[in-house]
């Protein structure tokens, strides 16, 4: 059973840059928690993996003289059939090529090599319906693909006949690979390989038939032998590394030490090691190999992956469950221990390693002894290796502090700046890990000036302080600081780090104030901004029996509103009011405009547009997820208003419809009560009786008062729960 | 004549009471989720006993993200069927399937579900009514789905069952219910697979069922229910699941130069780093046991019958036949578990 971990935030967890300390040719290795292969994610399987090489292999074998592109063709791409054709063409036995195959370039290559190349490729485009295995990528009917029986002892044929070594190389190849899919209980496969593999060079095709030889051994159960020769494939060059390890799977302990004990030579033994380190553990590895060889290239790998994994655990926290120490701290241990030796061939690669484990651990002071040693290694001139440090260094800077004061501040404009420009792309580093630096120096940094109460700083530095916008007084504060004239370079270097501009806080301020019904404030406060209009979707100051945000977005308006119009209209319309104007008409639009900036209506873009603010805006719908902020959902101020224009109609319709309205806004409280759970039916839930009151008491007097009104006609028609209290009682 | 007829009335008086819940009114069936159908002889012996009702998981759709389509994978390989064995094709789609086929793409995913169903029972001459579809949709991919179970309804003319989990019983305003002709509640996998040595079993466990079960007297569908035959070890390093196995049990963790038994109920730590069953297990790793039995089931059943509405007839279908450990389960058992409901 596989069970993957879905957690998958990890992608910029880490400040420590692999590229900068291993051989490329391990790159597909580097750690990484969200792809199979570093910088290749998954590779595109199996079938295509050796394309190139194959192509290249052929090039060379013609003296560049068979044209690459039809190449390419001819091994990739063409059918048996296509080949056929294309061979009869080339012996003149067919006079013309059918049009959709394109023309073979093939300059002065001599007949025989050519025939002999056609012939192989005939034996070769066979191979491919077993060798190919697509067959569960697909909806078409699932083919089978076992091995022709009477293709082998042609392959053998072929390989008696042929004289020339490197097509001969090839045939070798695909005999054993042949008796490899063809599974049969007599191991040909092992015969094949061990008779003729001292005919030839160790080169790529050599390995990749010891490949086949390594998946005989896994289907026999004999695990010690496969993993050894897929270790030696592994080994031999970048190419097979990928298919080697991921066929490379000891199975119990005894098939291991099994395979240990093949090893012919130490480099052989490191190989082993190095790869159940990259698998498996990399600390257990490490230590093995340092013990053989500590100069071992294949050391440096899995230092960085010791790193990487040990960076992942530093999110977790304090997880675990039982009273064992962490088994980091053995790697940790380790290597400090083969720093300090100083046998290695990178010394400050070790040397940066100890320091940055020690201050992943939190030992501070240990970790600035390791980089000052590292630092005296460094190879001379290399620029990347110092951008690394300077990172480091940075993060144990910050972290070391015991306070913000003038001169920590002074010492931190270079590198937050320098900081901020790789964040904004001002400077490149090639593959410097650097995003999570970002937040670890921001975090550490916001925390000092927490506990120094300077919450502005703080903010700046980390805007995650829940009620810091709560308050206007303090935003006005921040509003202040940005538009100072005169920013100290610190304060400059810091609101690179501060996430919301200007505008943003108008804003916020602005619908504060709106929801406290300051609406001269608020447009005081919408004026401030930098024209920044965004249209409201829907006319907010309308109203409908039953909610339809989409039909109100819909629907042809005379006049959109932004922000600002709309709370100037808003305003325009409370003063007659005040006045006594139309009082009907007016509290009755004010109504709407209040209920429609709440999550109900049809204006949620109005809130929903303020960065700043904190908390959901959109309703739970789980229990025990945030609630949205009061001011968000509720009904008072829409009921105030209705209730106003209530008392102020003139006829019987208008009273209904001000009813009607009244009681959606009471339905919503019921939606509001912390004791709603989602069910249908009101009395399931636990929700308080007043407020269900309120509800059903408007029904009452809707029925009881305006039964006769067309307004409530068209209710009964409209609005379901209505109908079925009025067809009740 | 006189007193045939006062046994009339006592039967008639008894009647009402037993059949609030009349036991013994539900079958036995097992979900068959390897990809190789291969009986042995105890686990054929044992379908027969209970009932013959198999269903065969047939194959998984998943999403190919590199080319952007849905293809078949872990397609089912039957070989030898046995005799009068009724079969229901089971299929599991991934949720990410959904998350990523265009609306516009969801019928003709019915259609190769359907044809790729047709081809592999065509191949074994098997009969079906009925096909079950299994996917853990989310409010995400709900249309989607739902889409594609009335397109497949329409196009396989069979009975349509889909699986449900427990959240979606309780949520079922915002998840939405299927419309197919049957569910089947998935009573198991309820809690979070999770590190804490002293947290209860993730596979069955009643608080966390009885945190949902209630919601089940409400839900409109018909159900049928899935209880779990499975154990499992959970791989904890440094704090966190690293991964499950089913295939390391009691036996594998009983090996004390390698395992030492620690705190909480069946928790063992290694005290070396060594392999194991194709496992890396590094010193100080912990596996946590998660096992079910016959108490389990009991507990399970017990807990169920208590809320699931009346209906006709109650399929129970046990998860699963191909691992099962008929150390823990025979016949008897399962009988007896199925019995109750």
């Amino acid at each position: 059973m596989i069970w993957a971990c879905a957690d998958s935030y990890e992608e910029e967890y880490s400040v420590f840059t692999p590229e900068y300390f291993v051989n490329k040719q391990y790159s597909p290795f580097f750690y990484t928690g969200n792809e199979v292969y570093y910088g290749l994610g998954y590779t595109d399987g199996s079938n295509t993996w050796y394309n190139d090489n194959i192509v290249d292999e052929w090039y060379e074998h013609f003296n560049h003289q068979f044209n690459k592109a039809s190449l390419q063709y001819l091994l990739l791409k063409a059918s048996a059939g296509a080949v056929d054709s294309i061979y009869r063409k080339s012996t003149g036995s067919l006079k013309a090529l059918p049009a959709k195959y394109p023309a073979i370039v093939t300059g002065n290559i001599s007949p025989k090599m050519l025939n002999a190349f056609y012939s192989y490729l005939r034996l070769a485009k066979n191979a491919e319906a077993y060798s190919v295995n697509d067959q569960y990528y697909s909806w078409d009917k699932v083919k089978p693909n076992h091995s022709p029986v009477n293709l082998g002892p042609a392959l053998v044929g072929a390989y008696d006949k042929e004289t020339d070594p490197f097509i001969k190389e090839r045939i070798w190849f695909q005999m054993v690979r042949y008796y490899y899919f063809l599974d049969e209980p007599s191991n040909r496969t092992v015969k094949l390989f061990d008779q003729f593999k001292d005919h030839f060079p160790k080169n790529l095709i050599y390995y990749r038939t010891m490949g086949y030889v390594a998946g005989y051994y896994h289907r026999q159960k004999n695990y010690a032998l496969s993993n050894y020769l897929y270790s030696l494939c592994y080994d031999y060059t970048y190419k097979l590394k990928i298919p080697s390890f991921w066929s490379f799977h000891p199975q119990n302990e005894s098939d291991w030490t099994a395979t240990l004990k093949l090893a012919k030579t130490p480099e052989e033994k490191i190989t082993l090691w190095h790869m159940l380190g990259v698998q498996y553990d990399a600390g257990r590895a490490i230590k093995t190999i340092a013990a053989i060889n500590p100069k071992s290239e294949k050391l440096d790998l899995l230092l960085s992956r010791l790193i990487n994994i040990r960076e992942v655990g530093t999110g977790w926290g304090n997880t675990t469950t039982d009273s064992v120490k962490k088994s980091d701290n053995a790697g940790k241990r380790l290597v400090e221990d083969i720093a300090s030796k100083n046998n290695t061939a990178k010394p400050y690669y070790w040397n940066l390693a100890a320091g940055y484990l020690n201050f992943l651990d939190s030992n501070y002071t240990s970790a600035g002894k390791y980089y000052a040693t590292a630092k005296n290694q460094f190879p001379a001139g290399d620029k990347m290796i110092v951008a690394q440090a300077k990172l480091l260094d940075m993060m144990l800077y910050i972290k070391s502090l015991k306070k913000m004061d003038a001169n920590a501040e002074a010492k931190l404009i270079e590198p937050l700046n320098w900081l901020a420009n790789l964040r904004d792309n001002k400077l490149k580093i090639k593959d410097l890990r650097f995003s999570n630096a970002i937040s670890v120096c921001n975090l550490a940094i916001s925390r000092l000036y927490k506990r120094q109460d300077n919450t502005i700083r703080e903010v700046c530095f980390n805007n995650n302080a829940q009620d810091f916008y709560a308050d206007s007084a303090r935003v006005q504060h921040m509003i202040d600081l940005l538009n100072k004239p005169d920013k100290t370079a610190f304060e400059k270097a810091m609101l690179r780090y501060y996430p919301i501009t200007l505008n943003n806080l108008y804003y916020h301020q602005a619908i504060m104030l709106a929801y406290q019904q300051k609406l001269p404030e608020a447009i005081a406060q919408l004026k401030k901004m930098t024209p920044e209009n965004f249209l409201l979707a829907g006319n907010p100051f309308t109203g409908r029996l039953t909610d339809c945000h989409d039909c109100d977005h819909e629907a042809p308006q005379k006049q959109k509103f932004t922000p600002l119009s709309f709370l100037q209209t808003l305003y325009t319309l409370d003063s007659e009011i005040k006045q006594g104007k139309n009082v009907y008409r007016n509290a009755y639009a004010v109504a709407n405009a209040y209920y429609n900036i709440t999550y109900y209506g049809n204006a949620r873009l109005f809130y929903e547009s303020d960065v700043v603010a904190t908390g959901p805006t959109g309703r739970y719908y789980y229990e025990d997820e945030p609630r949205m902020d009061d001011k968000l959902i509720s009904m008072q101020v829409a009921i105030k208003y209705y209730q106003l224009a209530r008392k102020n109609a003139a006829t019987n319709e208008q009273r209904a419809r001000c009813t009607f309205m009244l009681s959606k806004c009471a339905l919503n409280e019921v939606y509001n009560d912390p004791g709603f759970n989602g069910y249908e039916k009101l009395s399931e839930g636990k929700i308080s009786k007043a407020v269900i009151d309120a509800y059903y008491n408007y029904f009452a007097e809707l029925k009881a008062k305006y039964n006769q009104t067309a307004y409530y006609k068209e209710a009964l028609k409209e609005c379901g729960y209505f109908k079925t209290y009025a067809d009740k009682k | 004549m006189l007193k045939y007829f006062w046994w009339f009335i006592i039967v008639a008086l008894l009647l009402p009471v037993a059949s609030c819940r009349k036991p013994g009114n539900a079958s036995t069936a097992f979900y068959y989720w390897k990809t190789n159908f291969n009986l042995n002889r105890q686990q054929a012996a044992l379908l027969k006993q209970t009932g013959n009702n198999a269903y065969i998981h047939f194959f998984d759709v998943s999403w190919n993200d590199q080319e952007k389509r849905s293809y078949p994978n872990a397609v089912v390989q039957l070989n030898e069927i046995p005799a009068g064995l009724n079969i229901i094709p089971v299929i599991y789609i991934t949720n990410k399937t959904f998350e990523n086929i265009a609306d516009t793409a969801v019928t003709t995913l019915a259609v190769h579900c359907n044809r790729l169903i047709n081809e592999l029972a065509a191949e074994k001459k098997i009969g079906y009514t009925t096909v079950q579809v299994d996917c853990d949709w989310s409010l995400s991919t709900r249309g989607k789905y739902f889409s594609f179970l009335t397109a497949f309804k329409k196009l396989s003319q069979k009975q349509l069952e889909a699986t449900i989990r427990l959240h979606q019983v309780k949520f079922k305003d915002r998840t939405g219910i299927p419309s197919v002709d049957r569910g089947v509640l998935m009573f198991y996998n309820m809690g979070k697979l999770n590190a804490g040595l002293h947290q209860p079993n993730s596979i069955y466990n009643e608080e966390d069922a009885g945190k949902y079960i209630d919601y089940l007297s409400v839900y409109p569908l018909k159900l049928d229910i899935a209880l779990p035959l499975f154990s499992w070890a959970i791989h904890i390093r440094d704090g966190r699941v690293i991964q499950v196995y089913g295939k390391i049990g009691r036996q594998q963790l009983a090996d004390r130069s390698h395992f030492k038994q620690i705190e909480g109920q069946a928790n063992y730590r290694a005290t070396a780093s060594f392999f194991m069953e194709g496992v890396y297990v590094k010193q100080n790793d912990i596996f946590k046991l998660e096992e079910t039995d016959g108490n389990t089931l009991n507990t399970a059943a017990k807990q169920i019958t208590q809320h699931l509405p009346k209906q006709q007839h109650t399929t129970i279908i046990y998860y699963e036949l191909a691992n099962i450990d008929l150390s823990k389960f025979n016949q008897e058992t399962i009988t007896q578990i199925s019995a109750r409901f």
